[in-house]
This record gives C-alpha cells, sequence and structure tokens, in this order.
C-alpha cells in the first residue's frame, strides 16, 4: 500500500459556471432556431426588421446551438471528468476561468455581429476575422489547460475519452486556422484567401470536420466517461474504444467532399469523400455498440433513471445519424438529398438526439452531484424525456418526408420531356405543411429543455454547492513502479501523452494532406475560361450585400450536371467560372431557386419589385421581404480597401484603380441599373443598396455565355 | 471536364491506392495493436471512470 497519499481538491465551480450557460444558450439558441423556422412558413415573422431575418438568424441558429450550446456542454462535461480521470485539479484556475468568460464573450461577439450581417459566409465559419482571432486565443487556453492538467494527473494511463478530448483539441486547431484564411477589407469585413473550388474544398473539409471534431469526438469522450460512471460498470469492451478512436480520427477527416458530390470540384476528391465516409460506418457503429451494450444487465435501471434513459437515445440517435451519414454521402443518393430538406433533418438528428440528449443527461447527472442532493424531480426529468423525444420526432419525420419530397419533384420529368414542376416554386409550395408540423416540433422538444432548466434550478436551490471535491490519489512517480507486467506499445503510449498527441495529430494530418494536395495542384489546372472576368466595383459592393444578408442559406450557385437542373436553371457550373469568387457562394441549401445563371433571366425591374415585395412578383414565395435593401444607401467607402483586399488574395484589378476609376466605373454601372429600372416603370436612385444587389444578380453566370464556344459545354445526361 | 482536370495531372491515380494503402496499414495495426494487450491492464482501464478518487464520494447521489 503506497503511503504518500496526496489530498487534493476537483474544482467544480467551472463545472457549474458552464453548466449554467449550457443551458441558458440553449435555449437562446433553439428559441431562434424557433424564429428561422416559423418564418419558413410565415415571412412576414421577420418583422420586416432586418436583423431577424432568416439569413442572418439562420447563421446566429447554427453558431449558437454548435458552439454556445453544445460547445458549453462539452466544456462542462471535459472539466469535470477531466479531473477525476486524471485524479488532479486542473491545470490553472486561472486559464480555466479565462477559457469560461473568453468563450462567452466570444459568443455574445457572435450574436451581435451575425444579426447585423458581418458575415464570411462559410458556413459554421461565419464570424469574422478579429473573433476569428478571439477564437483562436481561447482555444489555445483551453488546450494549454487540458494538456497541462494531463501532464500533472496521477493517474498512469490516460482513459479513452482523454484521447477524444486531446484530438478534440488539436484537430480544431487545425481547422480552424486552415479555413480562417482571410485578407481583411475593415475591422469586420474579410476576403477568404481561397477562391471558388479550392474555397469550397476547404471550407467543406472544415465544415465536416467540424461536425466531427466539435460535435462528435468530444461527445464520445464524454459518453466514454458518462455512461459508464450513470450505470456503474464498465464499458464493454476497452479493445473497442481502443479500435473506435484510431479508426474513427484517422477517416473522419478525409470524409469532407461528400458535401461537395456533383459540384464542379473534380470527380478524384468526390470519390475519395464518398469512399472514406461509407468507411466511417464501421467505427461509428463500434462506438454506438460500445456504448449500448455497456448497459448489458442494466437495462432495468434504463427504465428508472432519466439519466440512461437520455444516453440510450443519444448513443441511438448517434448511430442513426453515422449510418445515414454515410449513405448520404454515396453519390446516387447524394444526387437526390443534396440541397434539399434531407440534409436539415440528418443533421438534426444528430443535433436533437446525440448532442441535445447526451448534453441533458449530463445536466441531470451532474447537478445533484455539484449540489450534494437528489434531483429535485424524477418525475419531472421523465416528463421532459418523452416530450423531447416526441418534438424529435415531430422534427424530424416531417423535414424528411419534406426533403424526398423535394428531391423528386425537382427531377420529375412529364412524359414528353419537360419538367414536371418547371416553376421552382410549386415544389416549395408543397412542404410548407412539412415546415409548419417541424415548427411544432421544434417547440415540444423547447418546452422540454424549460422543464429542464426549472428542474435543474429547483435542485440547485434544494441542495448546497459543493464548491470543491477533496480526492486523494497517490503521486505519479509512485504509481509507476506498480505497473501490472509487461509493457505494449498502447500501454506505454497511454502513459505519454505527449507522444500520444503527436500521433493523433499526424493521424488527422494525413487525410488533410492528401486532399490539400491535390488542391493547389487543380489551382493550377483548373481551365481558365477566358470570358470569365473579376467582378465590377458595383457587382462586389451587390455580392457583398448578398453574403450580408445570408441569401446564400436558401439560394445555391452550383448547378449540378444533371439534365434536370440544366433544364431548369440553364448550363451546369464549371470550376473555370468561379476562380474570382472569393468566398465561394456555391450554397448547401434550396429554399429557393438555384442562381448561378440568374443574370439576365428577369428584368432589373423584376428584382426591384421582388426584393420589395417577393409574393407581389410570385405569389406563394416564402422569401421575406427585402425592403431596406431599396431605402439604404449603398456604403461605398470602403470600396478602395475591399478592392485592395482583393487584389491582394490574387484577383487581377490594375494597381492604383480602387483610387479613382473604379467609382467612376460604379457610378456609371449604377446609372446603367437605374435607366433599366427606368424602363420598368421604377424610379430609383442610383445610390441605394438594391441597385448594386441588382447588378451582381444579372451577372450571374453570364461569363460563359459571352464566350464563343471557349468552354467545352457538352451537357451530361442524368 | 473533371476528367480533363485530372488527366492534366501526372500520375493522380497514385492518390487513391496512395490513401487505401495507408488505411490498411494503420488499421492493420490498430488491430495488431489493440489484441496485443493484457487482460489485467484492459482491466484496469475499464475501471477508471469508476474510480474518481473523491475522499467522501458524493457519487452515492441518485439523480
Amino acid at each position: 500500500m503506497n503511503t504518500n497519499i496526496e489530498t487534493f481538491k476537483y474544482d467544480n465551480r467551472i463545472v457549474r459556471a458552464f453548466a449554467i450557460v449550457t443551458v441558458i444558450w440553449g435555449i437562446v439558441g433553439m428559441l431562434v432556431g424557433m424564429l428561422a423556422a416559423v418564418q419558413l412558413f410565415f415571412p412576414d415573422a421577420n418583422l420586416n426588421f432586418q436583423f431577424i431575418t432568416f439569413g442572418r438568424i439562420r447563421p446566429l441558429h447554427t453558431n449558437a446551438v454548435i458552439f454556445a450550446f453544445v460547445g458549453n456542454g462539452m466544456f462542462m462535461g471535459i472539466y469535470y471528468s477531466l479531473q477525476r480521470l486524471c485524479k488532479a485539479r486542473m491545470f490553472s484556475d486561472f486559464i480555466s476561468w479565462f477559457h469560461f468568460w473568453g468563450w462567452q464573450a466570444i459568443i455574445v461577439a457572435a450574436a451581435v455581429t451575425l444579426p447585423m450581417g458581418f458575415t464570411t459566409s462559410k458556413e459554421y465559419a461565419e464570424l469574422e476575422w478579429p473573433i476569428k482571432i478571439a477564437i483562436a486565443v481561447v482555444w489555445v487556453a483551453f488546450t494549454v489547460n487540458l494538456i497541462g492538467t494531463i501532464l500533472k494527473r496521477r493517474e498512469k494511463h490516460m482513459y479513452v475519452a482523454i484521447w477524444f478530448y486531446l484530438a478534440t483539441a488539436l484537430t480544431v486547431a487545425v481547422l480552424h486556422i486552415t479555413n480562417s484564411m482571410t485578407m481583411p477589407a475593415g475591422w469586420f469585413k474579410s476576403y477568404s484567401m481561397y477562391a471558388g473550388v479550392q474555397d469550397a474544398l476547404v471550407q467543406w473539409w472544415y465544415g465536416h470536420n467540424a461536425v466531427a471534431f466539435f460535435l462528435t469526438t468530444p461527445y464520445l469522450g464524454l459518453m466514454y466517461y458518462f455512461l459508464p460512471k450513470a450505470a456503474n460498470r464498465p464499458i464493454f469492451s476497452y479493445r473497442l474504444s481502443i479500435i473506435h478512436f484510431w479508426a474513427l480520427i484517422f477517416i473522419y477527416i478525409w470524409a469532407g467532399p461528400h458535401h461537395l458530390l456533383y459540384t464542379a470540384l473534380p470527380d478524384w476528391a468526390q470519390s475519395l469523400g464518398m469512399v472514406f465516409s461509407l468507411m466511417l460506418i464501421a467505427p461509428s457503429w463500434g462506438g454506438m455498440l460500445n456504448g449500448l451494450l455497456t448497459l448489458r444487465g442494466a437495462w432495468d435501471k434504463v427504465r428508472q433513471d432519466p439519466v440512461l434513459k437520455f444516453m440510450v437515445v443519444a448513443v441511438t440517435a448517434y448511430g442513426m445519424a453515422t449510418l445515414e451519414g454515410p449513405l448520404l454521402a454515396i453519390k446516387t443518393v447524394n444526387s437526390l438529398s443534396h440541397y434539399t430538406d434531407w440534409t436539415i433533418a440528418h443533421v438534426h438528428t444528430g443535433a436533437l438526439g446525440w448532442n441535445g440528449f447526451l448534453t441533458f443527461s449530463m445536466l441531470y447527472y451532474l447537478y445533484p452531484r455539484l449540489y450534494k442532493t437528489n434531483l429535485w424531480s424524477t418525475k419531472l426529468a421523465n416528463y421532459h424525456f418523452w416530450i423531447g423525444l416526441l418534438g424529435m420526432m415531430f422534427y424530424i419525420i416531417p423535414i424528411y418526408v419534406a426533403g424526398i419530397t423535394e428531391g423528386l419533384m425537382w427531377k420529375q420529368f412529364n412524359k414528353d420531356g419537360f419538367l414536371q414542376y418547371p416553376n421552382f416554386l410549386e415544389t416549395i409550395v408543397q412542404v410548407v405543411p412539412m415546415f409548419r408540423l417541424r415548427a411544432i416540433g421544434g417547440t415540444l422538444y423547447l418546452v422540454g429543455v424549460f422543464m429542464m432548466a426549472y428542474n435543474l434550478y429547483r435542485t440547485a436551490r434544494a441542495g448546497q454547492f459543493e464548491p470543491d471535491t477533496e480526492a486523494q490519489a497517490a503521486p505519479l512517480e509512485k504509481t509507476t513502479a506498480l505497473a501490472h507486467g509487461k509493457s505494449s506499445w498502447h500501454r506505454a503510449l497511454e502513459g505519454k501523452p505527449m507522444l500520444f498527441t503527436v500521433l493523433a495529430f499526424v493521424a488527422i494530418l494525413i487525410g488533410g494532406i492528401v486532399e490539400v494536395i491535390p488542391m493547389y495542384l487543380i489551382k493550377e489546372n483548373v481551365p481558365t475560361i477566358s470570358s470569365v472576368h473579376p467582378y465590377t466595383p458595383l457587382e462586389v459592393l451587390g455580392r457583398d450585400l448578398y453574403i450580408r444578408e445570408g441569401c446564400l442559406g436558401c439560394h445555391s450557385q452550383m448547378i449540378r450536371p444533371f439534365r434536370s437542373e440544366t433544364e431548369r436553371y440553364g448550363e451546369y457550373s464549371k470550376a473555370g467560372e468561379f476562380v474570382y469568387d472569393h468566398p465561394f457562394l456555391w450554397g448547401s441549401e434550396r429554399k429557393g431557386p438555384d442562381l448561378a445563371r440568374e443574370g439576365g433571366k428577369y428584368p432589373d425591374a423584376w428584382h426591384y419589385n421582388h426584393m420589395d415585395d417577393p409574393r407581389a412578383t410570385s405569389p406563394g414565395s416564402i422569401m421575406p421581404r427585402y425592403s431596406w435593401l431599396l431605402t439604404q444607401k449603398l456604403e461605398t467607402d470602403s470600396l478602395p480597401s475591399r478592392l485592395n483586399a482583393l487584389r491582394r488574395v490574387g484577383v487581377p484589378y490594375p494597381a492604383g484603380y480602387e483610387n479613382g476609376p473604379a467609382q467612376k466605373d460604379l457610378q456609371a454601372q449604377a446609372e446603367k441599373v437605374v435607366a433599366n429600372l427606368k424602363q420598368g416603370g421604377v424610379n430609383a436612385d442610383p445610390d441605394k443598396e438594391i441597385v448594386a444587389l441588382i447588378a451582381f444578380l444579372q451577372r450571374l453566370g453570364t461569363d460563359i455565355k459571352s464566350a464563343p464556344a471557349a468552354a467545352p459545354i457538352t451537357t451530361a445526361a442524368k | 471536364m473533371e476528367q480533363k482536370i485530372l488527366s492534366g495531372l501526372d500520375g493522380v491515380s497514385i492518390y487513391g491506392i496512395i490513401s487505401i494503402l495507408i488505411f490498411f496499414v494503420f488499421f492493420t495495426i490498430t488491430l495488431l495493436w489493440v489484441f496485443g494487450l493484457k487482460k489485467n491492464h484492459l482491466n484496469h482501464m475499464e475501471k477508471l471512470p469508476l474510480d474518481g478518487g473523491e475522499k467522501k464520494s458524493t457519487d452515492n447521489t441518485q439523480s
């Protein structure tokens, strides 16, 4: 028996702080989601107020749920479990609180800037560059605290949960930095360093792995800690957890291109993404089964304990989402599902089921322990479970129906070979009832969260908070001598966190590098289309307005090479058309038609009236009104810095163009738009925002039309 | 068009082969690794989360 036992204290204050904000931001994020969901069947719910219009609050919803709700939930669970698994207090209390307040400040900054329209437009990476830098700093602080705690641990071996935490910290840092390479053009405006196809590849390499390494790996670590803890029995197979870890982190990083199937991304990268996505089923299901089988012989507990109930559904939802994900990555399935609500249903299986329910289970587990009491009402927690589950079903199932309906209607031809539903609006009107049902499901889910918040509040009031939990363990040097038997490499690795970290880093880098190398090769090989030119100054500002309003939340700019798409939208999109697109605006969802060839389809006056009131030109449309564009003055002071930034990332504007000639060109083009509007019976001032937006929309996809057979144009039939 | 881009890259098919090879080697090593682990070590690792080292355990609290 080791006599040199040390007594130390676990920090519960930081865990409680993260727990409280998890609940608060969860409610905020879901309320914003509700507001966005309602606008899909009742567009006037934005009250004609630009700051709460769908395009701007959709990214607010996704950011709030991912980084505020799940992010804080992750930190709550990590700060609790890491200390206990390492038998050590966190490395530095100061860093813990710096991390906490820094993260909350970032969330507040996001909540302010996104509704104001300060956005990069890249999904889950919308925040502008000063906030991105803050994220990097806070993330490094968290990583230092994590590794510092591991280094001062009193338990020789690192439990599998800690590996998942380490992989999360490292990979998120790599992803965030790579995808955040932007050129500032003012305090809250920047342009991606990458253009078009390259930008798309980097973005979805990031976007996919944000799901993998922010929403999945840390939560798997938490599952490996909290599930055995709540069931009071060891994990089913530790061997399986090792395979789960290494296979998952290795494969996940390759799968990003499945977000870009049938786009202008090279086929090679698409196939790579598809194959690795399919491989992901194996480790994902290994992990799910490992979790569920941990409960073997303890299913009676599941009937009584709400913590386990939530966990079982969470792990099952993980299994469902990780089976569906690879299936959606099969090109033929993806040709139907992409741009439809099917994707939205898929991500909500993960968000509501896996992340949401696992967070709830951790909160129900932690509160009684932090406050040294029993849960105030197990009955209320059970009600939460059932209403949450019902809400999830009511949310997901209608959206599946909507997604498949949209996909089928978009592709339907009549017997004469014409599109059955040539008007996009017909297809969206068809699924509006599903949007209503979805909002009901979301409401039920949110009601459950309110019930939980009340239950946790009453639990806290009934108990007494324990700021520090006293614990005892022998220091590491002594326990090392007690190592069991002969060593093997993995055991040695578990005892060497730095070496382990390096190997995990290498594992995630391999996939990244193999994707990135061809990206740079392609850069030299994308066939340049001679008629594709940089955007004019007015179009640049119009494009920035398109980004500010979040138009790409509903409109893609990427026509896939299917007959159903070329019939509807025109010639399919070519990689060479996007060489000046910083950032790319392909979008991921269609609640409205694709706009890649919008230029010249309608007169300028149509766009003017459509923006003023979409239902005046398109009865039944669910697009919000953008009447403020008609009255707000176009901000042109920043034009020089914008053009300068674009030139720095590679757009060939002539030297000195921004100092004078650009303004003249801008005015001339604005006058032209105004003249066109007048012809259509609309009187508008040339200095209004709408003029720039119309100029941009009328430019879209027109470059190759003016090319006399410059591009090899052959429509691939599908 | 994609084929045109790719045929412009010398030996691009090697990337696909390398990817699969890397994965195969990686997975095989992991399997060997895992099955080489000793039972008593695995038992120790499995029980890690159940022993938090708390002096006066609060884990008896029922939720």
